[in-house]
């Protein structure tokens, strides 16, 4: 369960609704893969991971961030029911892919940066205090089922 | 160990903060008490609620040292050494909390460069903060 305050979840759709997820999702995977590259084990099949030009301009990175940024949408959308929300996804990434969950919450620390870097002063310690309250429900909502 | 292209991007990223120090480190301390509020517990001497003028006195002192940390890049052991027997012998912060102060450091820089903070800057700088805070709790046992 993520608690957020009425003015945090305020502060998080208030910016949410102006973020491009698109673009946002690739950026943010590109950048787990160049700062902590030991992450790139789960991403074998992506081609050229051999530079950050490569891994910021791969377009498997790119479509798969994308993804991944939709489910986080989806996420933002069930604050009260995170577990729930994303069930199906752990037991995918714990059965399927074999993912520690440490690799969540890197994920969500570079995604804050990389949404303090579109929103530059706008995201205030306050927003950031909201977003990091809610990366950190959704990376134990995704670790919830793993056995 | 940064190599020389880190050490450049290390570098560049702190011309960008040099002169400004403290208000960066207020804003870094502003950071982490509000998104981490456990992080108060090491400043009980600073209150519930800092002032503008405390964290910007003590984030000066903690932005200076990372300057200091900046310019002895080859040899962060020799030049952090009194800052790290004050870290194990006084101060005590728990190890876990220096990612937390990390992710505000990037979060701060991220915020203000904005679109000059390359994916190379990110990651020099995390390695950079890592190894900072490996030589300060190095002695801690």
């Amino acid at each position: 369960m993520v608690h957020l305050t009425a003015e945090e979840k305020s502060l998080v759709s208030g910016l949410w609704g102006k973020v491009k997820v698109d673009e946002v999702g690739g950026e943010a995977l590109g950048r787990l893969l160049v700062v902590y590259p030991w992450t790139q084990r789960f991403f074998d099949s992506f081609g050229d991971l051999s530079s950050p030009n490569a891994i910021m301009s791969n377009p498997k990175v790119k479509a798969h961030g994308k993804k991944v940024l939709n489910s986080f949408s989806d996420g933002l959308k069930n604050l009260d029911n995170l577990k729930g929300t994303f069930a199906k996804l752990s037991e995918l990434h714990c059965d399927q892919l074999h993912v520690d969950p440490e690799n969540f919450k890197l994920l969500g620390n570079v995604l804050v940066c990389v949404l303090a870097r579109h929103f530059g002063k706008e995201f205030t310690p306050q927003v950031q205090g909201a977003f990091q309250k809610v990366v950190t429900g959704v990376a134990n909502a995704l670790a919830h089922k793993y056995h | 160990m940064l190599s020389t292209q880190e050490r450049i991007q290390v570098a560049q990223v702190w011309d960008l903060i040099a002169g400004h120090e403290a208000s960066f480190g207020a804003e870094l301390l502003l950071r982490l008490f509000t998104v981490y509020p456990s992080t108060k517990s090491y400043f009980k001497h600073l209150g519930f609620c800092p002032d503008e003028t405390q964290l910007l006195t003590h984030g000066q002192r903690m932005l200076e040292a990372v300057g200091v940390a900046v310019q002895h890049m080859d040899n962060l052991r020799a030049a952090l050494s009194p800052l790290a027997d004050l870290h194990a012998q006084v101060l005590r912060v728990d190890p876990s909390n220096f990612p937390l102060l990390i992710q505000c450091f990037q979060v701060v820089l991220a915020s203000h460069l904005q679109g000059e903070f390359t994916v190379e800057m990110q990651a020099a700088w995390d390695k950079f903060l890592t190894g900072v805070a490996v030589v300060l709790t190095e002695k801690y046992r």
